[in-house]
């Protein structure tokens, strides 16, 4: 008897570790690692409306960091944040919003007036896509240095040093992906595949599947 | 012959049953943070002089964002965690819940001492300079703003009302939502504390 138990316990050893590789090696669900909180912020809009990080929840929300007096670096910017939002039809989102949030780096000259000319100068869906930013300079360096870790840096002509970046984040304000412009040049394909990534977590997170993403998560299951 | 493969073979799936038992990974019932840097540091105000995030390496922190004013939810998330803690029993001195005011105008360090020590003696309660806090809570995710009331002194807060874990290392690990219970809470901490 002993010896069956003792074979017992060995199957479900190698099982156990079997599977757990089995899972790291093939990977059968990917998901987006949670990486930290998304800062939470009180701005004013190009509308002169308050935009909370509140009233974000419950949707993605690609974020990016600009502004309205710059130069070609916010071109790409911007054609990456159309692009992507002209492709969302492509992404099977099941009813989830997604929103665009496009941070500006300058309060002093960015006024809700300036913001919603360069709105209308780039063609912006204003409906989705939110120009916004605050004049309490301090908090906006944390929320956009620290809370997002994008730096930018005033310099003395008025422009600015600043790595373009764009910082996806899900609907319970957690962030899910950061994208370097610098090192990435594409960005828009990569971040539809990872909002249908998301978007999938939602749909299947329920009941024992809910494990498997857990597991997925645990094992460090990234999406590419 | 047969009997003995039938018996190894029941043997088998017992013991792959138990096995994955008691071998399964612990669910969470908070959301789980798997972030690569530790949780963002400071340093605020308590009764007893400065408390800095990073004093209590070693411990699980649990943080919430609240004020002495708070009518309901905070009184109510306090209380879960005291009878988690209880509930933990000897292992809750690895324990430490911080409680930041989000009410600096009223809240003195003083007060918030009183008011915390009232669901727990060991709770802590800090506060700091507007700047100080705004920082803090925006870093934290915490969006808060003041609901004007009938005289300058009766206004409220509105706040969010997640409750986070910060691990031994300084890590944020999980993120519970408003309404998770005294149960949940003790699940997950003992878990933690094993680790």
């Amino acid at each position: 008897m002993n010896k069956y138990f003792l074979n017992g316990l060995y199957s479900v050893l190698g099982f156990i570790v079997i599977s757990a590789f089995a899972f790291k090696i093939f990977q059968p669900i990917k998901v987006l690692p949670r990486m930290q909180l998304s800062p939470a912020f009180s701005l004013v809009d190009q509308d002169s409306a308050r935009l909370t990080s509140e009233d974000l929840r419950g949707q993605f929300v690609l974020y990016t960091f600009a502004y309205t007096n710059c130069p070609e670096a916010c071109t790409a910017i911007n054609d990456t944040m159309k692009e992507v939002q002209s492709r969302l039809s492509e992404v099977e989102l099941d009813g989830i919003s997604v929103s665009f949030v496009t941070i500006s780096m300058d309060p002093q000259r960015d006024t809700p007036e300036a913001l919603n000319a360069y709105a209308q100068s780039i063609n912006a869906n204003t409906e989705q896509w939110k120009f916004a930013t605050t004049t309490n300079e301090t908090l906006l360096k944390t929320i956009i240095g620290s809370g997002f870790e994008t730096y930018y840096e005033k310099k003395e002509d008025g422009s600015f040093a600043f790595d373009p970046s764009f910082v996806l984040v899900d609907g319970w304000g957690i962030v899910r992906a950061e994208y370097r412009y610098a090192t990435e040049v594409s960005n828009a394909d990569r971040i539809l595949r990872h909002l249908g990534v998301l978007a999938e977590e939602v749909r299947n997170s329920k009941g024992t599947t809910k494990l498997a993403y857990e597991a997925a998560h645990l094992f460090l299951c990234y999406a590419p | 012959m047969k009997t003995k493969i039938l018996l190894g073979t029941f043997a088998i799936i017992l013991g792959l049953a138990t096995g994955i038992y008691f071998f399964r990974p612990h669910t969470f019932h908070g959301t789980v943070i798997q972030s690569p840097e530790t949780s963002y540091d400071f340093t605020l105000t308590g009764g007893n002089g400065d408390v800095s995030l990073s004093d209590f390496r070693g411990k699980l922190v649990l943080i919430y964002f609240g004020y002495t004013f708070c009518p309901d939810i905070c009184p109510a998330t306090l209380g879960n965690v005291n009878q988690a803690l209880k509930q933990i029993g000897a292992k809750a001195e690895d324990i430490q819940l911080i409680m930041v005011s989000l009410d600096p105008q009223r809240d003195t360090p003083e007060k918030l001492e009183q008011y915390v020590a009232h669901f727990n003696p060991t709770f802590i309660g800090i506060t700091g300079t507007q700047e100080q806090v705004d920082t803090v809570t925006s870093l934290y995710g915490i969006f808060y703003e003041k609901k004007e009331g009938s005289e300058a002194t009766s206004y409220l807060i509105d706040h969010t009302a997640t409750l986070m874990v910060i691990d031994r290392e300084g890590y944020l690990k999980l993120v519970f939502p408003f309404g998770v219970t005294a149960d949940e809470i003790a699940d997950d901490l003992k878990y933690m504390l094993r680790q």
